[in-house]
């Protein structure tokens, strides 16, 4: 390394490009320059850009990341870390709980030793759900064992990502590194950043990988043995090795920042002092606040008040001796965070703060801590003054009034508070009477008799008008097709995705019935619980109820990504609930990632079309299939475009999960959004699907299949291209270059239209 | 010697521009503050208001130039602004979308109407009122919106080079659409000279529109514990006819058969039906018509009716006001809806 330093040194500083990009953008950009083997992600908002540029730059065949979409962010955390276990370079960015819920690989990782990049885009922690901005999910990794940078700005993500790397690779770290900025405030506002025109500039700074010296999986000459179990005995001193190694951090980022300014004459240090040498009252804020409060010091100066503000550009480890040293003189500090360590006087880096304050005997600094800007909420010019305004107070009383306390929030005029506006509406408002379900016991199936659907109008919708959907969208056609064939009242759960985030913006909900939520990947479990209690409360006469409330968990085609497993737990336990799926082939909630469900050559913002890159890599999940594979008792598809068999699916599915066990329903919907396609076109599009065969309507009852719409029987069957000219995300698949793509997509779609149709004619398959 | 026209205390130049999702207010921005920055070599910030984004539903882009030498540190939403642009009247039903603009400030609006009808709407007093009929532009070169209210934007920033964003253009579109570059080019150009200005004078000590920060309904003392919501579909009462683009249905009940096919197909539950009698004094279902207030004009509605009921209908404005349905929601007594 040291020649390297040598030959950097010499050279000067490099040349650099204006650009003018947001934080995700720099991010992205750095990955690609330092050109990673791999990135493991799952797509979370506000962090979802990272891995949507660097799909858009690897369709234009700018860098060669292999990027591996994952079922959910611990399955990328267990991608990352087998990556990073052959010594390949490995980058990951996420969010809020996609972040708690790869949480338990991150130790893992640390105490194996395992160096990697994760870009952490600071986000709410749920719940209740907040997808803005705040540092409730950083403080859940402050224990991991990673090394935590942080960045107050676009220009700082892209230089900290490139440190960030050299830092985790050193000899004396090894260990892997967070880089957290703010989510929107950073992620996504733009501003003018430079970058290293040629990327090699940036892979001369970072060097080859460290290989010698270390046991991978690489060379299987040398075979290892990787985490194997400890007692108390061995893992102590394994962590005592980790925690020498995390305090190395400190000194090998100083060493690696200077190194890094001579190239790009951007200097960082551990603290990012402001106005501090003289400070008298001092603000301690992480990331972009800090920026804000800059100007509020400059205006303090000039009434003659000194003011400064610390921000760390590292917080772990912890840099307690340079707070100590930047606090010596300082008569009172107000320590604002944008997170609380509920119940502790404060949240984390107050007591960190203070602690480290504690270990100078002299140092009479009072300290403030206030928790404010949670989930998003702005802080402006007027916060920081306020803040300032505090610290003063303490400075001049010689005390601080209020030690700790939550800033920005209300109390509320009770005059305002929520008042019903509808009579409540369940029990005989949604039994229309008019549909028949029956068991035959000839041929051990349901025979369902129903009105005309005009019939049904007079049957209350379950969802309100109002809602936040997009114009056009397919989703709520779907679900009140399904749900006018259930009668009586239904309980609802809806895992995080559009039909959740549209319908309960608060205050408002748009949901007439109860309705619950959970994070997707754990909704089935969830309603499970609720059910069983529900009817454990029941037996024991704790509620009165009539038999036939219908618990429906409705979630998106990423959920029963995410959710696979809580859903095949639940079906295999057999609790008597629906599954509802409403698949409209993407994360559409989130920017329209690819799902498992995306068919093969669509585009999608993670499945970019470009000359290296053709849309979506793999065929579409078949959900269906894999659900009837649990042997639950009812199993279906349906779609808006047939409602007369999408409401006859719904009293089936009723009468199964009220009588027998577990049913799972997929209904395709369109997304105008991101399908680009016409909003008037919707039920067109999604009945092209079917009569192409790419969507057959079908059923599976007890076992035995059953093809509820053949579009061949009907000669109504059409080409593929038929249903893929409706759409902007498939028109490249029309052209003659992707020929062979559409063929490989026809043979898929033919071979499990003719496996259906054998187990349609055959009840045994 | 700065090139730009006004500057607050923080020395910024602001922009702050009104839409809905859809209309590419958020790229407008964002190319418009890449010109500033990357062309003339100002600092500057380009940010959106973020929430789930949905189609149809409003947005704020926010555009901050400022001297190279200035350092841009505020990171916060801009409230008030130089320059408002206003990309979809049917906004000012729901947003206040002149909130704090300077009392010398100028306002854009896409729009057809005269400046002195908008400014009553706009309720403003002075500064200056620019019109473009923007989307008329759009439907003429079938082009988007967005860039004929970028066209006068770069007049009513005059510091800014019209010719760099026609390089723009062409640069986004010579390789993949070669067809698009000259009608977009030209609905850049006719915004830029079809935009026409009106100064209503400032007098002496003007004092900028008032903005106040949004504050929430509930606060912790108000708010049910755990953030449940015990006013089920209390979303009714929100009206959604902002989000429609110029389209919504036309129902002619003479010629509707009450097959529901309609009803089956409408995302926001808009079809409004009443029971009666038919013709042998049987007990049915009957389409009275369509609460327009939740119509967001997706038109499925349309392709799904199989007779000529329902229609295309270029929206007019006072229509639907005029022809709405009310949902016969089952209101709870003494509220006041």
């Amino acid at each position: 390394m040291a020649i390297l330093e040598d030959q950097l040194t010499t050279k000067g500083a490099a040349e650099q490009i204006s650009t003018f990009e947001s934080g995700n953008e720099m991010a992205a950009m750095a990955a690609a320059q330092i050109n990673y083997h791999i990135m493991g992600y799952f797509p979370i908002t506000p962090s979802t850009e990272v891995a949507q540029y660097l799909d858009q730059m690897k369709a234009r065949g700018e860098h060669d990341i292999k990027l591996i979409p994952a079922d959910g962010e611990h399955g990328s955390a267990g991608i990352c870390y087998g990556a990073a276990a052959t010594g390949a370079r490995v980058i990951n960015a996420t969010s809020a709980n996609g972040f708690l819920y790869m949480i338990e690989q991150l130790p893992v990782q640390s105490g194996t030793r395992f160096p990697m990049v994760l870009n952490l885009v600071t986000r709410a922690v749920s719940g209740p759900l907040d997808i803005r901005g705040d540092h409730s999910d950083l403080y859940y990794g402050l224990n991991t064992g990673w090394v935590i940078l942080t960045a107050r700005t676009p220009q700082a993500v892209y230089d900290m990502n490139i440190m960030a790397l050299k830092v985790a690779e050193h000899s004396k770290v090894r260990l892997p590194v967070i880089v957290a900025y703010d989510g929107f405030w950073t992620s996504h506002q733009k501003r003018r950043v430079e970058y290293f025109k040629d990327r090699r500039v940036v892979q001369e700074f970072v060097g080859e990988p460290q290989i010698e010296g270390y046991n991978f999986i690489r060379d299987l000459k040398k075979p290892v043995t990787i985490g194997a179990h400890m007692l108390g005995d061995d893992i102590i001193n394994n962590h005592f090795q980790q925690s020498e190694a995390i305090y190395n951090a400190k000194e090998v980022f100083e060493e690696v920042a200077a190194e890094y300014a001579k190239l790009s004459g951007r200097e960082y240090n551990v603290l990012d002092l402001y106005k501090m040498e003289d400070a008298e009252v001092a603000l301690f804020l992480l990331n972009s606040a800090a920026e804000s409060a800059k100007d509020v010091v400059d205006q303090l100066r000039a009434k003659g008040i000194k003011a400064g503000v610390i921000s760390p550009n590292m917080i772990r480890p912890f840099p307690a001796k340079e707070i100590r040293e930047a606090l010596k003189n300082v008569k009172a500090l107000l320590v604002g965070e944008r997170a609380d360590s509920y119940g502790a006087q404060g949240a984390n880096l107050t007591h960190e703060v203070k602690s480290a304050l504690q270990e100078d005997y002299h140092n009479k600094t009072i300290v403030l801590s206030r928790v404010f800007g949670l989930g998003g909420k702005d802080f402006y010019e007027t916060d920081a003054k306020a803040f300032f305004d505090m610290a003063i107070d303490a400075m001049e009383k010689g005390y601080a009034e209020k030690p700790f306390d939550y800033f920005g929030h209300v109390p509320g005029d009770p005059e305002k508070a929520l008042k019903p506006v509808i009579e409540p509406q369940y029990g005989d408002v949604y039994k229309s009477g008019l549909i028949e379900v029956k068991m035959d016991e000839a041929t051990n199936k349901l025979k369902v008799k129903i009105p005309p659907l005009r019939a049904l109008t007079g049957k209350p919708k379950r969802i309100a008008s109002g809602h936040g959907a997009c114009p056009g969208c397919g989703i709520f056609a779907g679900l009140e097709l399904f749900f006018k064939g259930i009668e009586g009242d239904i309980v609802t759960l809806f895992q995080t995705g559009c039909a959740y985030v549209t319908t309960t913006g608060y205050p408002n909900t748009s949901h007439k019935q109860t309705m619950m939520h959970n994070l997707f990947q754990n909704g089935a479990a969830t309603l499970s619980g609720t059910v069983e209690a529900f009817m454990e409360l029941k037996r024991r006469g704790e509620i009165q109820v009539s038999d036939d409330a219908t618990f429906v968990m409705v979630t998106g085609d990423g959920g029963m990504d995410i959710g696979m497993g809580s859903a095949i737990g639940t079906a295999l336990r057999g609790h008597k609930l629906i599954m509802l799926e409403y698949d409209n082939e993407g994360y559409m909630n989130t920017g329209s990632q690819m799902s498992y469900s995306t068919p093969i050559g669509h585009m999608t913002s993670t499945s970019g079309v470009g000359k290296a890159q053709r849309g979506k890599a793999f065929h579409h999940k078949d959900t269906a299939q894999i659900m009837a594979a649990t042997n639950i008792p009812y199993v279906f598809t349906g779609s808006e475009a047939f409602p007369q068999d999408l409401v006859k699916k719904g009293a089936k599915a009723q009468w199964y999960a009220q009588n027998v066990g577990t049913v799972y329903g997929k209904i395709l919907i369109t997304c105008p959004l991101n399908w680009k396609s016409d909003d008037r076109y919707g039920t067109k599009i999604v009945e092209a699907a079917v009569n192409s065969c790419f969507f057959p309507l079908y059923e599976i009852e007890q076992g035995v299949t059953t093809i509820t719409y053949n579009p061949e029987d009907k000669n109504k069957r059409i080409p593929l291209t038929e249903w893929l000219k409706y759409m902007g995300k498939t028109k490249h698949l029309l052209k003659e270059e992707n020929k062979q793509l559409l063929e490989e997509f026809e043979q898929e779609v033919e071979k499990r239209w003719q496996r259906l149709k054998a187990k349609h004619e055959n009840p045994l398959l | 010697m700065s090139i730009l026209p006004k500057k607050n205390e923080l020395g910024f130049f602001e922009i702050r521009l009104e839409s809905i999702g859809g209309l590419g207010a958020n790229l407008a921005g964002k190319m418009l503050a890449e010109a500033g920055v990357l062309s003339l070599g100002l600092k500057g910030s380009n940010f959106s208001s973020y929430g789930s984004e949905k189609k149809g539903s409003p947005v704020k882009s926010f555009i901050r130039f400022c001297d190279p030498d200035v350092e841009i540190r505020d990171h916060s939403p801009i409230e008030q602004p130089h320059i408002v642009g206003v990309f979809h009247e049917a906004l000012y039903r729901t947003v206040d979308v002149v909130s704090g603009l300077n009392a010398d400030g100028i306002v854009l609006v896409n729009t057809t109407r005269d400046f002195d009808e908008v400014r009553k709407d706009l309720r403003l007093e002075y500064g200056t009122l620019a019109i473009v009929d923007a989307l008329g532009i759009a439907v003429e070169e079938k082009t988007k919106v967005n860039t004929a209210m970028l066209g006068a934007l770069y007049r009513i920033c005059d510091f800014l080079d019209p010719e760099s964003m026609r390089d723009v253009i062409r640069k986004t579109f010579t390789k993949k659409y070669p067809h698009l570059v000259e009608p977009n080019i030209r609905t850049f150009d006719r915004g830029y000279h079809e935009v026409q200005f009106k100064t209503y004078s400032v007098p002496e000590g003007a004092v900028g529109k008032a903005f106040s920060r949004p504050k929430p309904l509930l606060g912790y003392e108000t708010q049910e514990l755990g953030g449940v919501i015990t006013a089920q579909a209390n979303s009714i009462l929100k009206d959604l006819s902002g989000s429609r683009q110029g389209f919504m249905p036309e129902f002619k009940q003479e010629k509707c058969i009450n097959c529901a096919a309609c009803d089956n197909v409408c995302p926001d539950f808009c079809f409004v039906w009443e029971e009666g009698e038919d013709k042998k004094g049987r007990k049915q279902m009957f389409l009275k018509g369509i609460d327009y207030q939740y119509c967001k004009g997706c038109l499925k509605c349309v392709e799904a009716c199989p007779t000529d009921a329902l229609s295309d209908l270029r929206e007019i404005l006072g229509y639907a006001d005029e022809h709405r349905v009310k949902q016969n929601f089952p209101y709870v007594a003494g509220g006041s809806y």
